[in-house]
């Protein structure tokens, strides 16, 4: 069975990211390389905030993040892209939503969130950045628009926005999934 | 903290760069290597109620990319009909990219 990994868009261009937030200089070889062993087919994803806030935005919350223009915005960037997964999905391959997990935006299994993030950047990006559990908006917004093809579709998160990232265990998580079914007919 | 490790190098590849054909060389691996930033276009064999959309946002992307001051290059490749869209588009906001050198 092909798989088609749709990945979250800093994974190929880390200057997307925010000032201090990219662990590369563009291409994130380690998570390349997973990718090549599991002979995956490659679809890189739009970058919500990059359009929406340019490169010199800093890094935010959820909460900064969740207006009704910025979902909007998630929602038109999210749409073809949705549209692409089906089609991938009508073709028999097994999809994998690969976001960032610690991203107000793109993350899957953690974002970040808190009421208190506002008023002047004076936060430093790693200590205290609140991670919570749930998902960023982007990928929120995704996989509800995916609701009806969602058995076939797998999402997982790299902590690349992490404070405490540890990327051989994050690199073995993604191995896992990718492993999975890799065996089947399809 | 950590520090800033973007390389402010952007390079926008056909899908054929990031979904080589069996026994082509790898080229989205030397490109990170080199450290460039990869933004892919999509196949170009997508419906256009797709591509259309999807190729508008990289060309926004492209947009924030060269305003914040960042090198923004085409990796050549005049004859993909995905790359060609993606040109065209780009000149309609009024913006060029040079092929990389």
């Amino acid at each position: 069975m092909r798989t088609v990994c749709y990945l979250a868009h800093c994974l190929l261009n880390a200057n997307a990211k925010v000032d201090e937030g990219a662990r590369c200089q563009g291409v994130s070889s380690p998570v390349l390389a997973l990718l090549r062993d599991h002979d995956c087919t490659i679809r890189q994803m739009p970058c919500p905030e990059l359009a929406f806030g340019g490169t010199s935005r800093f890094w935010a919350v959820r909460e900064q993040y969740d207006t009704p223009v910025y979902r909007a915005h998630c929602r038109r960037l999210a749409e073809p892209v949705a549209a692409q997964i089906r089609a991938d999905v009508a073709t028999g391959a097994r999809v994998i939503v690969i976001g960032i997990d610690g991203s107000p935006s793109m993350g899957v299994e953690l974002t970040a969130a808190s009421p208190e993030w506002g008023g002047r950047p004076d936060k430093p990006r790693d200590e205290d950045y609140p991670v919570t559990l749930g998902a960023g908006i982007f990928t929120e917004t995704l996989l509800d628009l995916l609701s009806g093809v969602i058995l076939n579709v797998r999402a997982v998160g790299i902590g690349q926005d992490l404070f405490d990232y540890d990327e051989a265990k994050e690199l073995e998580k993604l191995d896992a999934m990718l492993g999975e079914g890799a065996g089947d007919a399809g | 903290m950590r520090g800033d490790a973007r390389s402010r190098r952007v390079v926008v590849v056909p899908d054929v760069v990031v979904n080589p054909p069996d026994g082509a060389s790898d080229r989205l691996s030397d490109l990170a290597l080199s450290g460039w930033g990869v933004v892919a276009l999509p196949p170009a064999t997508l419906p256009a109620e797709i591509v259309h959309p999807l190729v508008a946002a990289i060309v926004d992307q492209v947009i924030a990319l060269l305003d914040g001051g960042y090198e923004v290059a085409l990796l050549p490749s005049a004859a993909d009909p995905g790359m060609r869209r993606f040109v065209a588009a780009l000149a309609t906001s009024g913006r060029t990219v040079a092929d990389l050198a």
